[in-house]
């Protein structure tokens, strides 16, 4: 009987935990439809140490109140597709922007490049001495490298799914060395993952975001950005966010000229489009009216 | 920025609390019956709970996900009950996690009844116990140790799950960021210093919390109870 009765106290326990839970989550409910709800940015994971910066002043400007959800820019992809709510999201790649925008889910001509992806070569065993290897050019360092040590692995990103493994082979195709180095490739499902197997020393060398140096106080080779597609960084707002206005402001934010030089001192590459020149200025001006208003 | 951290095991420790006891409640039934369950179609049913240790947990947290959102059935019914999108929200994570740990609860409970054996039910039943009865005065005491592999099993595995979660939690903080997912946040960031202070606690917390439960489980402190039970009704 006494067991019966401690079940019964037991159950009754569940049953207010559920009950407070569901309560808890309509006081959350009311919560999220007021105003105050921060921004919600989902950003491709190797941008955002750079856009955690940028936001400090952003919300010193603004007053807007952001939370930051990083992660990959393809499972992001997909969440976005079916109801996440996000309000602004920043690929990896120019890709999967395109395609939301193609499939309706984006605010009309929200999408915008507001980074150029930097491909360096990175090796833990030659930074060390980093002053001879400036003398060389990146072919000198490869070539050399390919000779001495032809069997040792090479990390980059995976070419097939990531942009700057897409690119990082385009780069060795237009050295002629792609076929010497292919047999001896790590791909790393994405930038970030390629960026571990170096830092944690399981490769010794392969092709990396120069901004993942940068952020890391590390040195590489840059790999000269004619050798390969720009790698378009873009952004779109999500149509059915209900902070447009604010998600409008961060874009405006993102392209003016401060922090595009800032985005490139993080070792990105100069954002490079036709029409970017216009954008960065429409951006500036864009952006005091908003910001007076 | 600690705080975010906290915030993340606090969700952490309500998801798996929550999942556990939604697991024992809908758990101990399905393995009761299927311990006792004599059909051919027992081994279709018993593979079909034992799927989420097979299938790669971002496969599953796709088909979830597709599952949760607005434009397919059950993530319709949900939104028409209860008024909320069922993807992204703390109540998918939790259903989520119910799935993934579904067979670390199930096959321990059901092992446990199929050695229990008929003849001290058949002797309550003569006593004039009725079924709710003869469960919580013969099989739950005999059984106590699984149950609490059981509940273990599931508490730990829904704490140290990532992909289902990171599937169909969209890592929105407060509401469906975990510990697993915070921790890799703080990789993909180059935060090492707090990954590792992540990764540690989490260690000394589970290390303890598992520890704890096996002493809870040693034989010594549960043999002698089960045999006098056994003896006094006998």
């Amino acid at each position: 009987m006494l067991r019966i009765l401690l079940v019964s106290i037991l159950v009754m326990n569940l049953l207010a935990v559920n009950s407070s839970q569901a309560y808890q989550s309509n006081v959350n409910d009311s919560k999220n439809e007021d105003n105050s709800k921060p921004l919600r940015i989902a950003v491709a994971s190797n941008f955002t140490p750079v856009l955690k910066v940028l936001l400090e002043d952003f919300t010193k400007q603004t007053g807007i109140k952001s939370q930051v959800i990083s992660g990959a820019s393809g499972a992001m992809f997909l969440q976005i597709k079916y109801g996440a709510p996000f309000d602004v999201f920043l690929s990896a790649d120019s890709r999967r922007p395109k395609e939301l925008e193609q499939a309706g889910y984006t605010l009309k001509s929200s999408r915008k490049t507001y980074a150029t992806g930097q491909l360096a070569f990175y090796s833990s065993s030659l930074s060390s001495n980093a002053n001879s290897l400036s003398q060389l050019s990146i072919e000198e360092i490869l070539s050399i490298d390919q000779l001495r040590k032809p069997s040792a692995r090479f990390a980059i990103a995976n070419p097939d799914t990531a942009p700057y493994g897409k690119a990082a082979k385009e780069a060795l195709t237009h050295l002629g060395l792609w076929q010497a180095y292919e047999s001896r490739l790590v791909k790393g499902i994405n930038i970030g993952q390629t960026f571990t197997k170096l830092r944690s020393k399981a490769v010794t060398r392969g092709i990396v975001a120069n901004s993942q140096l940068v952020l890391n106080n590390l040195s590489g080779v840059i790999i000269p950005s004619s050798y390969h597609q720009a790698i378009e960084q873009q952004l779109v707002i999500i149509r059915r966010s209900k902070q447009q206005a604010a998600a409008e402001k961060l874009s405006h934010f993102l392209l003016s000229i401060e922090s595009q030089n800032r985005i490139v001192s993080y070792g990105y590459a100069q954002t490079k489009q036709v029409n970017n020149a216009n954008n960065a200025n429409n951006a500036n001006k864009k952006l005091s009216e908003l910001t007076a208003k | 920025m600690i705080n975010s951290d906290l915030q993340a095991l606090v969700t952490t420790l309500e998801m798996a609390a929550l999942t556990t006891l939604i697991l024992l409640i809908i758990g101990t039934p399905l393995a009761w019956y299927l311990a006792k369950m004599t059909s051919r179609f027992k081994v279709i049913i018993e593979a079909v709970v034992a799927l989420p240790l097979v299938l790669p947990p971002t496969v599953l947290g796709f088909y979830l996900l597709i599952a949760f959102s607005p434009e397919y059935l059950p993530g319709q019914l949900w939104q028409q009950t209860t008024g909320q999108q069922l993807a992204f929200s703390f109540s998918a994570i939790v259903i989520g996690s119910v799935l993934y740990s579904l067979p670390f609860v199930v096959q321990p409970l059901q092992k446990a009844f199929e050695q229990l054996g008929d003849s001290l039910l058949e002797a309550g039943a003569l006593l004039g116990a009725g079924p709710i009865d003869r469960f919580f005065s013969i099989v739950l005491p005999l059984t106590k140790a699984s149950f609490i592999t059981a509940a273990s099993l599931g508490f730990a595995h829904t704490v140290g799950e990532f992909g289902v979660i990171l599937m169909i939690g969209g890592n929105i903080p407060g509401e469906t960021r975990v510990l697993s997912i915070a921790l890799f946040d703080h990789v993909e960031a180059f935060d090492y210093a707090r990954a590792h202070l992540l990764a540690i606690s989490l260690l000394i917390g589970s290390m303890v919390l598992l520890a704890a439960i096996y002493w809870l489980n040693l034989p010594k402190r549960n043999n002698n109870k089960n045999l006098n039970q056994v003896r006094s009704i006998k």
